[in-house]
């Protein structure tokens, strides 16, 4: 196998690592709004927790995006 | 997009040249760092770039925003000073709330490392400029300069028995020879992760922008509105990215320099 | 897309993949980064964190002397309301005072009242007394007189005609209720 097409199917294998990123998300944007349905009082609170958390979240899709393009820099 | 282009011509060689002609998509150029000024003292390379362009716009923007938010200081504040007192506050209260006991030391740092990373970010926004926060160096030496920082605070604070800090308490000593080497990686790791965190953050923001861009400028009108209302939304999107990576980057500063000085594992 | 992205990175351009890794511009751009961070720093720690400080604790400041000024008027009011709750309890017991002042001298009147009416009353009846000793002592004297005048007539009776035991008896008797019948009349 050449080495060109070989690095494109490795960075979209590296790119679907986004997929897990997307389920973290979406669990705990979920969640949060569960926890805000029940306790309304303790929105302000929580969502600054909820925005860093999903800073983290976005970071691990963030470094298989950076895999990727470490891979098309090789490629 | 050749694909394209060469069912609209209809023999291979003109199919060449139009597609050479057209422009092409390339979202990573703007992260291409140009030297302007060459400058290498002692074999050091020193050189002025893009890059260290707007690194300085932006340690001019924070300097020149506090500077004349507080040039005449008033007891009860105007628009301007109640902004720069509350971003002030803002970080005295992240700085109280994660280091607590003791973190007054390290206040100036942790201020002046939210303001940089966060005006980085933001005049990186502006079109035609540099984001200096997208070059992992950039946040790799902020990084690695914190984590040199915790790791001489505490040996410095605590001496040898900083070592502690890697065997979790509570824990059944069969149990130590997996979790220290875990604990060890997971330190190693932390610069890692502050740096590409943030550096990631703002190269794919700023790289889904750019396609955004491109396709606002190449596709005919009746296309090129979606794109680039979307990149205005986007824009905002960033803008709040932007102030979040600083936040989380500050906060996890904060933390680092906890775990340095208090010793509670 | 990604092709056409990567046709332009594979360019003329030499670099690989990311411009963010090529390492010929690291160490310039490591160096700044640190000269821009600690000018920075220095910069806010020279000319701006001083204001805030300053501006904050004067504040603070401000606002505690505030505190205490309201504590001391708070203090100022509770004297004065001291005050005035002592001028009203003052007012209260002189008008009690008065009260009670009124409340003797009425009795006072009432008792001089009565007793001058007592007085009044006990002359009344010592006048009331005398004059009535007085006509006792007159009707006495009335009778004496009387019972003289019928002594001097019984005399005379028995002077003229020779009385009996009997008769004398009965003609005393008859003087006699004659002196009873009267002695009604006397008191």
């Amino acid at each position: 196998m050449e080495s060109l097409p070989a690095s494109f199917i490795g960075m979209g294998l590296a790119a679907a690592g986004l997929a897990g990123s997307g389920i973290g998300l979406g669990f705990m944007f979920g969640k949060a709004i569960e926890a805000f349905a029940r306790q309304p009082g303790a929105e302000a609170q929580l969502s600054k927790y909820v925005w860093i958390g999903a800073a983290f979240v976005e970071a691990i899709a963030l470094y298989g995006l950076v895999l990727a393009f470490i891979i098309m820099g090789k490629g | 997009m050749t694909l394209l282009l060469t069912t609209v011509a209809v023999h291979a060689e003109s199919a060449k040249a139009v597609a050479a002609a057209a422009p092409r998509m390339d979202p990573l150029h703007h992260f291409q760092v140009v030297n302007y000024i060459k400058i290498s003292p002692f074999g050091l390379d020193l050189s002025i770039s893009n890059s260290v362009i707007w690194m300085w716009i932006s340690v001019a923007a924070v300097f020149f925003f506090f500077w004349y938010a507080f040039r005449r200081p008033e007891l009860v504040p105007g628009r301007l000073q109640s902004v720069a007192e509350a971003g002030y506050l803002f970080i005295r209260g992240i700085v109280d709330e994660n280091i607590g006991s003791g973190g007054k030391p390290y206040f100036p740092m942790v201020f002046t490392l939210f303001f940089f990373v966060l005006f980085c970010n933001w005049t990186g926004l502006i079109p035609g400029s540099f984001t200096a926060t997208s070059q992992l160096i950039v946040t790799a030496t902020l990084a690695l300069g914190i984590f040199f920082l915790s790791i001489f605070l505490g040996f410095y604070k605590h001496g040898l028995k900083f070592l502690g800090f890697f065997v979790p308490s509570g824990l059944p000593v069969l149990l130590l020879p997996l979790m220290v080497p875990i604990e060890i990686i997971s330190f190693l790791a932390r610069p890692v992760s502050l740096s590409v965190r943030l550096f990631a953050n703002m190269t794919a923001g700023h790289t889904v922008l750019g396609v955004l861009f491109f396709f606002a400028a190449t596709l005919p009108w009746v296309g090129s509105w979606l794109p680039f209302g979307f990149s205005v939304v986007f824009t905002a999107v960033e803008i709040f990215i932007g102030f979040i990576q600083a936040y989380i980057f500050t906060i996890l500063t904060c933390v680092y320099i906890n775990d340095s000085l208090h010793l509670h594992h | 897309m990604i092709s056409s992205a990567y046709a332009a990175t594979a360019g003329p351009a030499p670099s690989s993949g990311l411009p963010q890794f090529d390492s010929s511009v690291f160490a310039s751009q490591m160096f700044w980064t640190v000269v821009s961070f600690l000018i920075l720093m220095y910069l806010l720690r020279r000319y701006v964190m001083p204001a805030i400080n300053d501006i904050l604790d004067s504040r603070g400041k401000k606002i505690s002397e505030d505190l205490q000024h309201a504590e001391k008027a708070r203090h100022e009011a509770e004297r004065l309301l001291a005050g005035y709750r002592e001028q009203v309890e003052r007012a209260r017991q002189m008008t009690a005072t008065t009260l009670e002042e009124a409340r003797i001298e009425a009795s006072a009147i009432r008792d001089h009242a009565l007793e001058e009416l007592t007085e009044e009353l006990a002359k009344k009846r010592t006048a009331a007394l005398e004059e009535i000793e007085r006509a006792r002592v007159n009707a006495m004297a009335e009778v004496r007189e009387a019972a003289v005048e019928i002594a001097m007539l019984a005399t005379e009776k028995l002077i003229a005609e020779s009385v009996g035991r009997a008769k004398a008896d009965e003609m005393v008797h008859a003087a006699l209720g004659h002196l009873e019948q009267n002695k009604a009349n006397l008191h």
